[in-house]
């Protein structure tokens, strides 16, 4: 099966230098062939009850870290807030 | 014997009878790193507050405090898990300055317990690899043999145990990244019961698969680090409370009775002669001390990589859209616009390895192609589950080879994604049925480079594994783990 990387690395938001393309789109096809070798079985996928997980409560609890201790780690900080690129117009 | 050359097991014996200080032991082991860590390359950063939590430990034990079995023992953990104030950079270029708020819930029992930090250990990045060559940071090299891998994604945490650089370490397993390197180094490695130790707090990769476990000299230590961060954490909804969690007090030293499948699939094309014969050794040393060797069969072991690729991957390529660039780690320079600084932060700050499983995730689960891939590893996956519980209705352990050849050269396999993925064809098995299993070292190629032997066992009978595994160690007369450099 041929691969679209271009296509691909869209919806995955990544970008493939025209240099790797040719390497990237093998590689790709390669894997896709391996892991398409797959039997057929006729049963419906169900949860497993048996692996449930247990949520817990939906309960407001206080949050242990301070503003400045969450954003100490973003790449971009102004007046507290984390600044990105205008989106709206 | 240098204190670096025993195991936790025996230095937390000379700790409780003040044949030496736990600052003793932390400067060994550093002094240890000073003359080795040029040549293995196992740490990403080492933790300067180490000397703290020894001095700690030291003063507990003059006032007369009992302290915890491990108390003082040094200890690495690999570089997915968040230590609060110390860099943890999955080893990429998106978190390279990635300082966390908290402390994963194994850290925070690793605290707890007086155990002391070393620093943090290399792997591949965001544990995607099976030989520590996709670090963005630097390669790690087998302390048996410094140009060939040390195995991965847990790379630097199953070298540092092999060179003395750490007493031992914490790594992860997601298709086989903790048993894996272990056997390429020569050391035992452990990954618990899928449930059985929080994942708070560790960079997820395939949440479903992921597994925190550990790294040591002994089987002993393994089970004494396993005793210490297994067990129910509100923080992580997988996590499984765990009744009679003491594993290494009374460790079986007999395999007398032992029920040992062992199923061909697993000894078949693709498995290296001389990694066979190790492990059918191996066998038929636990025959000859009284196990009972019964032949069984996992016939759907065949579609073990493949399933194991696409529901990885698929969970890799949703758990990995965190990385954007806003909230924290790396964002690139110049753009124009969000869906640009999305598109070149990612490209950026991502390897090439990561970028594959990304894409070939996003691939799996796009419409038109999930029936074809995602929904069908997801039944294969249900039926290697099945295969595995009868197997286990008939016996209590099962026994194969770790790795289906010893450590490969630097850069022989980097360029061969496929030949790197096969690497992992023993182990991926029991992620994706959330078994435990072990790998112990079960002697060496004519090289003298390591072989691993695998016990599994049935969900949460980590004590079955660890009394087997042990009776193993003792019969071989210990596994002197620690590699000449």
């Amino acid at each position: 099966m041929s691969i679209d990387i271009k296509h691909i690395a869209k919806l995955s938001r990544l970008r493939i230098e025209d240099d790797k393309l040719a390497k990237f789109e093998k590689d790709m096809e390669a894997i896709v062939a391996m892991v398409d070798r797959l039997p057929n079985i006729e049963e419906e996928l169900c949860l497993d009850a048996s692996n449930a997980m247990k949520l817990r409560e939906d309960k407001a609890v206080p949050n242990k870290f301070t503003r400045d201790e969450l954003i100490a780690n973003a790449p971009k900080v102004q007046a507290g807030c984390l600044v990105v690129p205008k989106t709206v117009e | 014997m240098k204190l670096y050359e025993k195991t936790a097991a025996e230095l937390s014996e000379m700790l409780k009878s003040k044949e030496c200080s736990a600052v003793e032991i932390l400067n060994d082991v550093n002094s240890r790193i000073s003359d080795v860590e040029d040549k293995v390359g196992a740490y990403v950063t080492l933790n300067e507050k180490a000397v703290e939590s020894a001095k700690k430990v030291d003063q507990a034990i003059a006032n007369g405090e009992t302290v915890h079995p491990l108390a003082g023992i040094p200890i690495g953990i690999k570089d997915n898990i968040s230590t609060k104030g110390l860099r943890t950079t999955c080893s990429s270029k998106m978190l390279e300055n990635y300082v966390p708020p908290f402390n994963a819930t194994v850290v925070d029992k690793i605290n707890d317990a007086g155990m002391v930090i070393t620093g943090k250990m290399n792997m591949d990045e965001f544990a995607m690899g099976s030989s520590t060559e996709t670090s963005h940071i630097h390669l790690t090299h087998n302390p048996h043999n410094l140009e060939c891998v040390p195995g991965g994604s847990s790379g630097g945490s199953a070298a540092a145990v092999a060179a003395g650089e750490a007493i031992v370490t914490l790594g992860s397993d997601t298709g086989g990244s903790i048993r894996q390197p272990a056997a390429l180094c020569g050391v035992v490695g452990f990954k618990p019961t899928y449930g059985s130790v929080s994942r708070y707090g560790l960079v997820a990769f395939a949440s479903s698969l992921d597994q925190i476990g550990s790294f040591g000299k002994s089987v002993k230590d393994v089970a004494m680090v396993q005793s210490t961060i297994c067990g129910y954490d509100k923080l992580d909804a997988t996590s499984e409370y765990i009744e009679n969690s003491n594993y290494a007090s009374n460790l079986k030293e007999s395999v007398r009775g032992l029920r040992v499948g062992v199923p061909d699939e697993y000894f078949g094309e693709g498995i290296d002669d001389d990694a066979k014969e190790s492990v059918y050794n191996a066998i038929k040393t636990l025959e000859a001390n009284g196990a009972e060797i019964k032949k069984i069969s996992l016939p759907s072991t065949e579609f073990a990589i493949n399933t194991y690729y696409i529901i990885a991957s698929a969970e890799a390529s949703s758990n990995l859209a965190r990385f954007d660039g806003v909230k924290y780690g790396y964002r690139a320079k110049d753009y124009d616009g969000l869906i640009d600084m999305y598109e070149k932060t990612r490209s950026e700050g991502f390897g090439d390895e990561v970028k594959r499983r990304i894409m070939l995730g996003t691939f799996v689960l796009s419409s038109g192609f999930y029936d074809a891939y995602y929904k069908k590893a997801k039944l294969v996956q249900r039926k290697i589950s099945q295969e595995f519980s009868s197997a286990f209705e008939g016996c209590d352990i099962i026994a194969t080879p770790t790795v289906p050849s010893s450590a490969f050269k630097i850069g022989e396999n980097i360029g061969d994604p496929l030949k790197m993925y096969y690497s992992d064809v023993c182990t991926v098995t029991v992620n994706i049925a959330g078994l435990p299993a072990i790998s112990l070292p079960c002697g060496k190629n004519k090289d003298g480079m390591p072989f691993g032997l695998q016990f599994i066992g049935d969900k949460f009978k980590e004590q079955t594994i660890f009394d087997a595994a042990n009776a193993y160690e003792k019969i071989c007369g210990g596994f002197n783990a620690i590699a000449k450099l």
